[in-house]
């Protein structure tokens, strides 16, 4: 081991180096590309919904629209805070919004479609297409978090797992057959929670610097 | 220094950094780490850690800062940074040693099974004793004794396995007693040996 006056020498050395991409800016360009990736997966892999056009002015898509973005601010919001050590944890409550179009949607659902979808296989189907559609942008936020410096990786990579379920939620809105507000607030939020569940053990493993 | 001072100092020190003055950063990572030091070392101390586990620890947290300068932002205050990157390292670094700690002492299970395996030779060397023991006796007190004593049968039992009756059996295994407890004192009650040879005369 070399004694600590010359690391700190060797250290200083790299003085200016590390050119100063501020970890906003760093965190913006990956989720634009995220959620690039995941319209792209929509588009090529499976394809909007027929009566698009119609549908994108009515109540249930400006619903899955205001729920998935409440979603990806919040946890975007969160993954800032995640990789900042010493942040202030009042970013918590970004998540706020998105909780209580969760429970209005839950509660109070106008539309009186029942829970479960249209059809028995609905829940797998969404479920499972969101998981996929989220897949490119947890690679790209894992990425992100790597650069910034985790303190906590267990919640790091369950706010990435929520990111990157929301994202992938938000561009799974164009091809989502199913309009029934119950339906949205509680199987969305089960994809996000299920890949929260996986974030974290990646996380746990991942993000140790 | 007070702290909003140090603060102002290293602050402005970080953001030197980034305008590469190297000197400046140099001093200012010689300054944390001797604020480290005074604070790491009696803490590690109080877990029974040493002085150079201290030093590891300080280099540490050097190295993560250094690597991690960029997750600073320069409009925020910079201890509160400093104090997260601290806690997490030294969290990492207690973790680690008590890892290792775990692995120097572990017990595989081989070996765990060896040492169960041991009283083996125990329960063989103390029976090697008892038949030593047992030698000073006549051969049909022996029986009974070996019987009742080691093998841990009933009287019932030794009875009917030598077909004689259960008052005769206790009266040998007395008998037997009498003349072990003899053998074990070297200096024998003179009451015992008479009855003995009474005994063995009648």
């Amino acid at each position: 081991m070399m004694s600590t006056d010359d690391l700190i020498r060797s250290l200083a050395t790299a003085a200016g180096t590390r050119r100063s991409v501020s970890l906003q800016t760093a965190f913006a360009v990956t989720g634009a590309a995220s959620l690039a990736c995941a319209l792209l997966l929509v588009f090529s892999v499976i394809g909007i919904r027929q009566d698009f056009a119609e549908m994108a002015v009515r109540m249930p898509f400006a619903f899955k629209v205001v729920y998935t973005g409440a979603l990806v601010v919040g946890a975007s919001v969160l993954a800032l805070y995640a990789a900042t050590p010493g942040a202030s944890a009042t970013a918590l409550y970004a998540l706020s919004p998105a909780v209580i179009l969760l429970v209005c949607g839950v509660i109070f659902d106008p539309t009186g479609l029942p829970i479960m979808g249209r059809t028995n296989t609905a829940v797998a189907f969404c479920v499972g297409h969101i998981l996929f559609l989220s897949l490119p942008a947890m690679v790209l936020t894992f990425v992100f978090m790597r650069k910034g410096a985790p303190t906590q990786s267990l919640f790091a990579g369950a706010v990435i797992g929520i990111l990157s379920a929301s994202l992938g939620a938000m561009a799974y809105t164009l091809a989502c057959k199913n309009d029934g507000m119950a339906f949205v607030a509680t199987w969305y939020t089960a994809a996000c929670a299920i890949m929260a569940f996986i974030g974290a053990v990646v996380g746990h493993r991942v993000l140790r610097w | 220094m007070t702290v909003e001072e140090r603060e102002q100092r290293w602050t402005e020190a970080m953001r030197a950094e980034r305008r590469g003055e190297a000197v400046a950063y140099e001093r200012m990572l010689k300054e944390v780490a001797t604020v480290l030091r005074r604070s790491l070392a009696p803490r590690l101390v109080r877990v029974g850690l040493g002085a150079h586990e201290a030093e590891d620890l300080v280099q540490e947290i050097l190295i993560g800062l250094h690597r991690k300068r960029n997750s600073w932002d320069p409009a925020r205050p910079f201890l509160p940074w400093l104090h997260a990157i601290t806690r997490y390292k030294l969290i990492d670094f207690m973790r680690q040693r008590r890892r290792d700690t775990r692995r120097s002492v572990d017990l595989p299970v081989e070996d765990w099974l060896e040492i169960v395996e041991g009283p083996v030779y125990e329960a063989n060397w103390s029976t090697w004793e008892v038949d030593r023991h047992l030698a000073v006796l006549p051969v049909s007190q022996r029986k009974i004794v070996r019987a009742i004593a080691v093998e841990g049968a009933s009287i019932r039992n030794v009875a009917r396995g030598l077909a004689t009756s259960e008052g005769a059996v206790r009266v040998t295994l007395h008998r037997a007693i009498r003349r072990l407890l003899g053998a074990a004192d070297p200096t024998p009650k003179i009451e015992l040996l008479p009855r003995n040879a009474h005994d063995e005369h009648r």
